[in-house]
């Protein structure tokens, strides 16, 4: 499915975000990695799927009835096997804040390699239009709002100035005995999602917010493990 | 192209030959009968056009009955009555008035005036013209003879400005005389319902008399082009912002954890980031900046960056030092062989020689102030700096030396200056405590350093902020002039 009839499948069924396999598909389009994945509507569709790919696991639940899928219990990670899969799916059915949601089935992922954790963001200003942030994944963000906005289109050189501007930008660096995290595959990613003809200036009168977080960078690329997309 | 066809659309407007008034009274005494005044004291040499719906004449000029019917057509109306008549007066100028600026309010400002200004605006096409305003308070021109302040005749100069308020506006064109910042233009735009600050901004940059753009800004509406302008320009000429109304303040109903973390100042700082733009965050700061891009030529091939520091008063060197440090611009000691050339001038013990050159006022006032001459001259030939700043506490020469100290050290430094044209950024700081008699003598100083291209400063950290905001401005340049978008 093209960029455009994934947003029209979704607003044809009145969704005011893409769910995130839609979301994925969209960024696949515009060359940001995400995990090899397959989608099962149940637990007895699980061994085919899971022959496909390479454990360890994870599985989300989708529904567009639950934003916040770790809070709901929705997300299961490190399954190994295939009966794991099923129990963690079958857990899910079952469990009291999942039971009355309308589940569009399950996504099963190859899990990221371990890496720093980044969040990408766009945003439509009402006045300047697309904007992107990036940000360092974690209390970075969420706590700290050590994050970076830019009005699109970008450069490559607005792309490593707003890298350079974070405040934890020397963990990129691998500070504290971690594994340095691959600069040139963020700035890659922020092209493609802020860049000239990327994915926000593509699609602006359709997106009005969207958080790609975290993206998995590891000291040789990136990699989108989760992404969310909110329509206008 | 594009960029002539601004040119030519606004000159009518900063230079109009012909002005209509409407609003002013045939018995005097109105808003509209002061601006007549004052643009004849200021030296408007073209046709003003009274308009009245019965005198014959006001202020002792013909009156017409409407914007129609003035013998030439006019190039600037300017409208100061009750609101809702204004639509049809424009709708009866019929293709004979090129700009028409509302000063009036109770428009777009207010929830019950929303209908009434898209009614002024549909009359305003109607009727032909550009509309500027409604709900401001007029155009500061000097080359056109205009001015809604009440201020004596100017000069044209260098510094072209845009204000969303106009009442600010008139704090920026009075403050900014009394500082010697001269004007290339200051217009007021208020709802800004037709004509946008963007398209000011445009003229701005194709007008060869503005050197430096400032603009006040609460509400981009326009933001976009605004964005995408600027971007094209890539810092042509240096643009000042004063931002009213930045909020930390993310979306209030953020559906994402973007959406919450963007505040209004996150975005003019990424227009700042990406266009090169200055944004400063007071009326003072504005103005400074203003003044410090009006005197100096931004070496774009050098960013400034290393920073010398040459007066009176340890305390004030010390602090400064820090400041500026903060302000990313290194005070940094000089080099071996400058400190030696310093050193021969065998200044008296307490002088400190390195960086910051910290002299007693026994030392300055040795040869009644011409040692100043010698010591800039080494700092200049040795050591180099990117931007020197001499500071004098004028407060510490009173009592202790004869009047003349002060003015051979300010002409010392001033005559240095032009010795080494095109080096150092040369600013001066004359601090004093307030005291009548040395404010005057500060106001002497200060004429004479602005009109040879010195701006002057009344304090260190209002320096360093304006010296921050050169470097901020050439570092742009520097780095994004081979940059292809």
């Amino acid at each position: 499915m093209n960029p455009q009839e994934l947003i029209a499948r979704a607003r044809a069924q009145q969704r005011t975000a893409l769910d995130e396999r839609a979301g994925k598909s969209l960024l696949t389009e515009y060359g940001v990695a995400v995990p090899r994945s397959v989608t099962v509507k149940n637990a007895g569709e699980v061994d085919a799927a899971f022959a496909k790919l390479n454990p360890p696991l994870v599985v989300k639940i989708m529904s567009p009835d639950i934003l916040h899928k770790s809070d709901a219990g929705g997300v299961k990670i490190g399954l190994k096997s295939a009966a794991g899969v099923k129990d963690a799916i079958n857990a899910m059915a079952a469990s009291p804040k999942i039971k009355g949601a309308r589940i569009d089935g399950y996504l099963i992922e190859e899990m990221a390699p371990a890496g720093q954790e980044i969040v990408i963001g766009g945003l439509r200003d009402p006045q300047f239009g697309p904007l992107v942030m990036v940000g360092l994944g974690g209390i970075f963000v969420e706590v700290l709002a050590d994050v970076s906005f830019r009005i699109c289109p970008i450069t490559r050189l607005d792309a490593e100035e707003m890298l350079a501007e974070l405040k934890g930008a020397a963990i990129l660096a691998g500070a504290r005995g971690r594994k340095p995290a691959s600069r040139a595959a963020i700035v890659d990613a922020l092209l493609k999602i802020g860049g000239d003809n990327g994915l926000l200036m593509q699609h602006a009168e359709d997106i009005s917010e969207a958080d790609i977080n975290p993206l998995m960078v590891s000291e040789s690329g990136a990699v989108a493990v989760d992404a969310r997309f909110i329509l206008r | 192209m594009n960029k002539n066809n601004k040119l030519q659309e606004f000159t009518p407007l900063f230079e109009p030959k012909t002005v209509a008034v409407i609003g002013a009274s045939a018995k005097g005494g109105a808003l509209p009968n002061h601006f007549i005044r004052r643009i004849r004291e200021f030296g408007y040499s073209g046709d003003i056009y009274p308009i009245h719906p019965s005198a014959a004449d006001i202020d002792g000029l013909p009156a017409y009955k409407t914007l129609a019917d003035t013998p030439l057509p006019v190039d600037y109306a300017y409208i100061a009555v009750a609101g809702a008549q204004i639509p049809d007066m424009l709708t009866a100028a019929k293709g004979h008035v090129r700009f028409a600026q509302v000063i009036s309010s109770g428009f777009g400002e207010v929830d019950e005036g929303k209908e009434l200004q898209d009614q002024l605006v549909a009359a305003a096409r109607a009727g032909g013209m550009r509309l500027i305003g409604p709900n401001c308070l007029g155009i500061f021109t000097p080359r056109g003879g205009v001015t809604f302040a009440e201020v004596g005749p100017q000069e044209t100069g260098g510094v072209g400005v845009v204000s969303q308020s106009g009442g600010l506006g008139t704090d920026i064109v009075r403050r900014g005389l009394g500082r010697g910042v001269k004007f290339s233009g200051l217009i007021t735009v208020g709802n800004c319902a037709d004509v946008t600050p963007t398209e000011l901004l445009e003229y701005y940059f194709a007008d060869a008399q503005t050197k430096v753009i400032g603009m006040y800004i609460e509400t981009a509406k326009d933001g976009r082009r605004m964005f995408e302008m600027l971007r094209a320009q890539k810092a042509a000429k240096p643009v000042v912002i004063l931002k009213g109304g930045r909020t930390q303040q993310g979306l209030l109903a953020a559906a994402s954890h973007t959406g919450s973390l963007a505040g209004d100042d996150r975005v003019w700082m990424a227009l700042s980031k990406q266009t090169g733009c200055v944004m400063v965050d007071t009326l003072d700061q504005f103005i400074d900046t203003l003044l410090l891009f009006q005197s100096l030529t931004p070496k774009t091939a050098q960013p400034t960056q290393r920073v010398t520091l040459f007066g009176n008063g340890g305390g004030a060197s010390v602090l400064a030092t820090d400041y500026f440090a903060k302000l990313d611009l290194d005070v940094t000691p000089f080099d071996a062989t400058t400190i030696a050339a310093l050193a021969e001038l065998k200044l008296p013990p307490g002088t400190s020689i390195t960086n910051p050159v910290d002299c007693p006022v026994g030392t300055l006032q040795q040869d009644d102030g011409r040692v100043a001459e010698k010591i800039l001259d080494i700092i200049y030939a040795s050591g180099k700096p990117d931007a020197l700043v001499m500071h004098l506490n004028m407060s510490a020469f009173v009592g202790r030396s004869k009047p003349e100290v002060l003015d051979n050290l300010v002409a010392a430094a001033l005559r240095v200056q032009e010795k080494y044209p095109g080096q150092a950024h040369f600013v001066l700081v004359l601090r004093s405590d307030g005291e009548p008699a040395l404010e005057q003598r500060k106001r002497e100083f200060r004429a004479r350093a602005v009109a040879l291209g010195v701006p002057v400063y009344d304090e260190m950290s209002n320096a360093g902020h304006a010296l921050a905001a050169l470097k901020l401005h050439e570092r742009f340049v520097w780095t994004r002039s081979t940059e292809s978008l």
